[in-house]
């Protein structure tokens, strides 16, 4: 749509003066890693590590969401939870990370939208930045993307080494862009290759590939395969990668409340946890980790792209970076490609 | 170093026996430094198992960790044994469950490792990041790993990759066991664990602080319980509905209070194996908190986990020696 350039050392100026008018979240560091947070200066942005540990779907997404307050007992009541109109900014998003929202909405904003995630969807700006030094487990290439890719954001940022080339690629990015017009001058061809080559740079840096070819359909064959034992028997059934995973979605509803006072809150499940499909009546159709660990490889390469028409992983590798057991999809999925079904 | 072909060798001789179901072991992983676990159900199976400084993972948890589906009509339940590698620590977890009746010593054939310590993986990826070939790791006589990266031989000072409850163990050798896979280590003076300062010595206010910041990060993905050998309770108290003693809400109060009573539950009981603070995703320092309380069970009570399955329990015992100004 547009392509512009900030000199990096405006970029504080610039984001201290959205911050002004707006919600900003970035990447923060915490004890030795980062995480996004809500910041009120420039200085707080952590741009050390490539990916925060907790990835940006919990931002649209909270762990922790109140649906409504209600006063318990016969002369209980409900109160309706207000949904703030305030202004987002989610900044320093990675391809992956960006992507995540593609991948959520036709969950939160299909037949039933959500209030809540369609509120933050509606009043966010998604401010990505390119990687230029991709991590091992990093693979977005394989799903056609790219570590610079402007596809799932409103405004993409690249560092060119001394400036940043910011192309505002949707029209909400423009209309935000517009109201800082002094910090941007108009970026030069020489300015766009550049990018390129940061770009193809970043791409060599990621070794590893998934061979999603022929995944779905395969798998439809392989629902009794012995892989999944395999991998269900160093499962310990911890909640680590689906908690870390930008697209995993799934979500409990529980009423907490003391005499006087409760709320029914929504709080982020994990498919790992045999609870997660037990029924009231006793009965648990998942009732092995067998049934669990392959439940998780289905849903996002088998039942998400016949479903929604997208692989419901965005390749970002956390999954495979803190499992403690090496549960790696990507080992998965191409000895999936390689078995005989 | 360890005799890799002996731990072959004696693995295969196990898991051809025909009351053994399988052997778990370790292997490489998919990329970089990481280590598998390995389930060998046949002798070809063992081929790929391997015994390094990268072999942190305690294999204990798993044979509680089995699931037992319901059996169908005239069906029978598998009892055979589940033959595991253990080093000292991963021994002693097996010591403490016997003695708490989770396991019975028949369940188990036990292939004892004696550990000089093994590598902390956060720390080693930290120093080489993005190592997607796999490593092998040697440890030689002067307290250096020995690294091939790329075809370039790197010597570290095993100080600087070593995990840091390592660097405190008393029980370097398998408190219990059927086969020893090489000589046991002698046991020197051992320094104290030095990350107690953060419980015993700053101002409290500090203390809370400290304990906040990263109490507030967890995201009780519960991965803690789960890698944990001693945590093996058929219904955790976190997952109970009712009375739900610690609410699904994840924000700081609830944290902590999960954070605290995982710790207390583990009283008298954690081996120091580091297993829960190894799989936080979010690096809380846990073993902070176990080893104050490992401390504080040690001296008022004399008292060390897992050292002898003809023991009792801490608190499967009572004498009136015991200090008792806490009691009100």
């Amino acid at each position: 749509m547009e392509n512009l350039v900030i000199q990096t050392e405006k970029l504080s100026e610039w984001v201290n003066e959205v911050i002004k008018k707006n919600k900003v979240f970035a990447p923060v560091k915490e004890t030795d890693f980062s995480n996004f947070k809500i910041i009120d200066d420039y200085s707080e942005i952590d741009f050390t590590y490539l990916l925060p540990r907790v990835p940006a779907k919990k931002i649209l997404f909270k762990q922790t969401e109140t649906l409504f307050l209600f006063t318990p007992g016969s002369k209980g009541s409900v109160q309706t939870k207000e949904i703030s109109d305030e202004k987002l900014v989610v900044f320093s998003l990675r391809t992956c990370d960006a992507k995540t929202f593609s991948i959520l909405d036709p969950v939160f904003l299909g037949d039933y939208a959500d209030p809540f995630y369609k509120s933050r969807r509606e009043r966010s700006i998604l401010i990505g930045l390119s990687c230029n030094k991709p991590n091992v487990n990093c693979f977005c290439t394989s799903f056609g993307d790219s570590p610079a890719s402007s596809d799932y954001v409103d405004i993409l940022l690249t560092d060119l080494d001394g400036k940043h080339l910011v192309e505002v690629v949707t029209e909400r990015g423009k209309k935000f862009i517009d109201n800082y017009k002094k910090f941007f001058t108009s970026a030069s061809k020489e300015d766009l290759d550049s990018k390129k080559k940061v770009e193809e740079q970043a791409i060599k840096g990621i070794t590893r590939t998934m061979k999603l070819e022929g995944i779905p359909e395969k798998l439809d064959k392989m629902f009794e395969h012995p892989i999944w034992y395999e991998n269900a028997m160093k499962c310990i059934g911890c909640g680590t990668c689906t908690f870390v995973c930008p697209t995993c979605h799934c979500f409990d509803m529980q009423d907490e409340s003391t005499l006087r006072e409760g709320a029914r809150v929504r709080v982020w499940d994990y498919c790992m946890n045999p609870e997660y499909t037990h029924h009231a009546s006793g009965h648990n159709p998942r009732p092995a980790r067998m049934n669990r660990v392959r439940n998780r490889i289905f849903h996002k390469f088998n039942y998400y792209p016949i479903n929604d028409n997208i692989v419901g992983c965005t390749g970002c590798g956390r999954c495979i970076d803190y499992c403690s057991v090496n549960i790696d999809v990507i080992d998965i999925i191409n000895k999936i490609g390689e078995a005989e079904s | 170093m360890v005799d890799k072909e002996l731990l072959v060798k004696t693995a295969k001789k196990i898991v051809s026996r025909e009351d053994v179901k399988y052997v778990v072991g370790y292997k490489q992983g998919t990329y970089g430094f990481v280590i598998s676990p390995s389930f060998a159900y046949t002798p070809e199976d063992v081929d790929n198992f391997i015994y390094n400084p990268l072999c942190k993972k305690n294999l204990t948890v798993y044979p509680i960790l089995e699931e037992k589906l319901p059996l169908r009509r005239e069906e029978e339940e598998d009892k055979r044994k589940i033959g595991i590698v253990v080093k000292g620590c991963d021994s002693r977890a097996l010591v403490q469950i016997i003695q708490e009746k989770g396991l019975t010593r028949e369940d188990l054939v036990i292939i004892g490792i004696p550990c000089k310590g093994v590598i902390d993986l956060k720390k080693i990826e930290k120093r080489f990041p993005n190592q997607t070939e796999a490593v092998n790791v040697v440890e030689t006589d002067n307290a250096e790993y020995i690294l091939n990266i790329s075809g370039a031989v790197q010597h570290i000072p095993k100080e600087e990759l070593l995990s840091e409850v390592c660097k405190s163990c008393e029980y370097p050798n398998p408190t219990i066991y059927d086969f020893l896979i090489g000589e046991k280590i002698e046991v020197g003076e051992v320094p104290e664990y030095s990350g107690l300062k953060n419980l015993d010595e700053t101002p409290l206010e500090d203390r809370w602080a400290y304990w906040e910041k990263h109490f507030q990060n967890c995201i009780r993905c519960y991965a803690c319980r789960e890698a944990c050998p001693l945590c093996y309770c058929k219904t955790c108290m976190a997952d109970m509905l009712e009375p739900q003693w610690i609410r699904r809400s994840v924000n700081l109060s609830e944290n902590t209070a999960w954070n605290i009573m995982r710790a207390f539950h583990l009283a008298g009981r954690c081996i120091s194996c580091g297993e829960c603070e190894s799989v936080c995703p979010v690096n809380i320092p846990l073993m902070e908190l176990n080893k104050k309380l490992e401390k504080d069970v040690k001296e008022m009570f004399k008292y060390n986990a897992g050292l002898d399955t003809k023991e009792k329990t801490l608190f499967g015992t009572f004498n009136t020696e015991e200090p008792e100004e806490f009691i009100m």
